[in-house]
């Protein structure tokens, strides 16, 4: 569903790539997280899968992004929307304020794409459902809370039906009630298998709990790309700048401690940890 | 200010329920008549006949009344004084100590107060009873541009925010102990610091704002649709025709008595 080619890019003016030789194969209905610390790469990334590297930023791209069997560099960005969805983290900025109401917020782009009255109805009630915001269609988008604007940003996205969903980072700006929200939409969507999703995140517990696969990204470079049960114990992670998370850290110190032993496969989970201490 | 829909007051009245294109024209048609038909108490009639009659069955009477003096008082004051009394020539009606003011100078100020009065209450009528949304959805479809509906109805919505915003912020400095009443170098003086985060903190989003529209295919061609319907009716159709061809009758009468004198 996405191939990257050999991908390096440089935004206009800079000295070094933010994307350099990157080559990856992301099939069908995976959901793949994007790890990698602040400077790494991750929403330029995010960017090229939506188009808006080169076609809003510019700059230099080499290297084939093809997404659904679209060429980016060959496409345009009126023809990438509905195709590829991007979601990212100031849920503010995704509300478009020229619609009054949760629901015409949705509708928005189906407008735009001329999706039928009748047929915008029902994948609008659908969508609204999904993301838990049946019961706020009639609110102004900005009297929602961080948590449900971020949601609605991504039901106005998903309703548009893309073959690829791209999140940058959605939950970077809000508390951890609403970072709980938008999870638990995210893991929805992961559980469906029929979406093909990727998120750049930071929060490495929620990566670990839903994610099919995880790339790490150092610099520009592909460094790392596997399961997450491998990426995240790996000894590795500290080396690109990322902190394990707390269950791989609590197992580690056990280990050193001579509580358990070593070589023992680390957790990554609350699950695992549980049965990594039982 | 019901404040989801601009300046939208929620009522069930007939009016409330005209096509947004209904009501636009026939407020443009009354202040092109009240502006255009001589006399000095012609905006006045067209306020009372055309204006009140209506925001009475829509049941905005009184918020259109209270708005409009709010808006059109300063404009009236300024108005009085100084056509009234910095007209030159002309008869004097009274004698203010230096000043006198002229009865010619009354007038015009009078004309021109009913002017503001007029327009300021016909655009109030028709927010309150139209749905912004609406009004730009119908003007879409008569080919104004999506950019420009877009803008219209975002400024809309941005501003109580900004303005909220802007609160808090003075709030926040009035509790530091900073002056914000007072004259009005003092309040600009307050308000400095809060218009550059203000502004750059705009301008930064900006771009985000014009990626998030792009996902939304707002820049695709071809045919748009829409979820709300607006309901429109033959009869609504042939009123807004009779509106228009009255309004250029009278404005072809109005050229003809500007003519007539320069041709003979
Ligand atoms: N609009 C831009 N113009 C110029 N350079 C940019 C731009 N956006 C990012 N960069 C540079 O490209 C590199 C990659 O940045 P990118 O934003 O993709 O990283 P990131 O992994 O998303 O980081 P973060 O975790 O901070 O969001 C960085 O060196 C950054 O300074
Ligand atoms: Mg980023």
């Amino acid at each position: 569903m996405i191939r990257l080619d050999r991908v390096s890019y440089s935004y206009p003016r800079a000295t070094s790539p933010a994307l350099n030789d990157l080559s990856v194969d992301i099939p069908a209905g995976q959901f793949c997280a994007v790890i990698g610390a602040n400077g790494a790469g991750k929403s330029t990334l995010c960017s090229a899968l939506a188009g808006f590297v080169p076609h809003f930023y510019r700059g230099r791209l080499t290297g084939t992004v093809e997404v659904a069997g679209i060429d980016i560099a060959a496409s345009s960005l009126a023809e990438l929307a509905g195709t590829v969805g991007l979601v990212f983290s100031n849920p503010f900025n995704q509300i478009t304020g020229a619609r009054f109401s949760v629901r015409d917020e949705v509708a928005f782009g189906l407008e735009n794409m001329g999706v039928p009255r009748a047929e915008m109805e029902t994948r609008i009630d659908y969508i609204l459902q999904f993301a838990g915001l049946a019961g706020l269609a009639e609110r102004p988008p900005f009297a929602l809370s961080g948590g449900q604007q971020q949601r609605l940003a991504i039901a106005s996205v998903l309703v548009m039906r893309p073959r690829v969903l791209v999140l940058d980072e959605p939950t970077s700006q809000l508390d951890p009630v609403g970072s709980r929200e938008v999870f638990t939409v995210l893991r929805d969507l992961a559980a469906t298998d029929e979406a093909t999703v990727v998120l750049a995140e930071q929060k490495l517990e929620w990566v670990a709990a839903f994610a099919d696969r995880v790339l790490v990204l150092h610099e520009g470079r592909l460094v790392a790309d596997g399961l997450p049960g491998d990426i995240l114990a790996s000894p590795d992670l500290q080396r690109y700048g990322l902190e394990p998370t707390r269950y791989t850290r609590a197992a580690r110190a056990a280990q050193a401690a001579g509580l358990r032993p070593e070589g023992d496969t680390l957790p990554v989970t609350l699950e695992q940890a549980a049965e990594f201490f039982a | 200010m019901s404040g989801t829909y601009g300046l939208y007051v929620v009522r069930q009245t007939g009016i409330h329920r005209l096509h947004p294109l209904t009501k636009l024209v026939y407020v443009l048609v009354c202040l092109l008549i009240g502006w255009l038909i001589p006399g000095v108490w012609s905006p006045y009639i067209v306020l009372l006949i055309g204006v009140v009659p209506v925001a009475l069955i829509a049941r905005v009477l009184p918020e259109v009344i209270k708005n409009t003096i709010k808006t059109a008082i300063p404009f009236a004051i300024s108005l009085i004084i100084v056509q009234g009394l910095f007209w030159t020539g002309g008869t004097i009606v009274r004698q203010l100590g230096p000043f006198s003011l002229k009865a010619e100078g009354l007038l015009f100020a009078i004309r021109g107060t009913g002017r503001i009065i007029l327009a300021v209450s016909g655009f109030l009528l028709l927010n309150y009873t139209t749905r912004s949304d609406e009004l730009m959805l119908a003007l879409s479809q008569k080919g104004l541009p999506n950019s420009i509906s877009y803008v219209v109805l975002s400024t809309l919505q941005v501003i109580p925010r900004f303005q909220r915003k802007a609160n808090t912020i003075l709030d926040a400095q009035r509790s530091r102990g900073l002056e914000t009443e007072g004259s009005y170098l003092i309040r600009m003086r307050a308000l400095m610091p809060l218009v550059v985060p203000l502004l750059l903190g705009s301008i930064v989003d900006i771009e985000e704002r014009a990626i998030a529209l792009e996902v939304r295919a707002f820049s695709r061609e071809g045919a748009k649709t829409s979820l709300l319907v607006l309901h429109d009716t033959r009869f609504q159709r042939a009123i807004r025709w009779l509106l228009m061809l009255g309004a250029m009758a009278v404005i072809g009468w109005r050229f003809y008595l500007w003519l007539a004198p320069r041709l003979a």
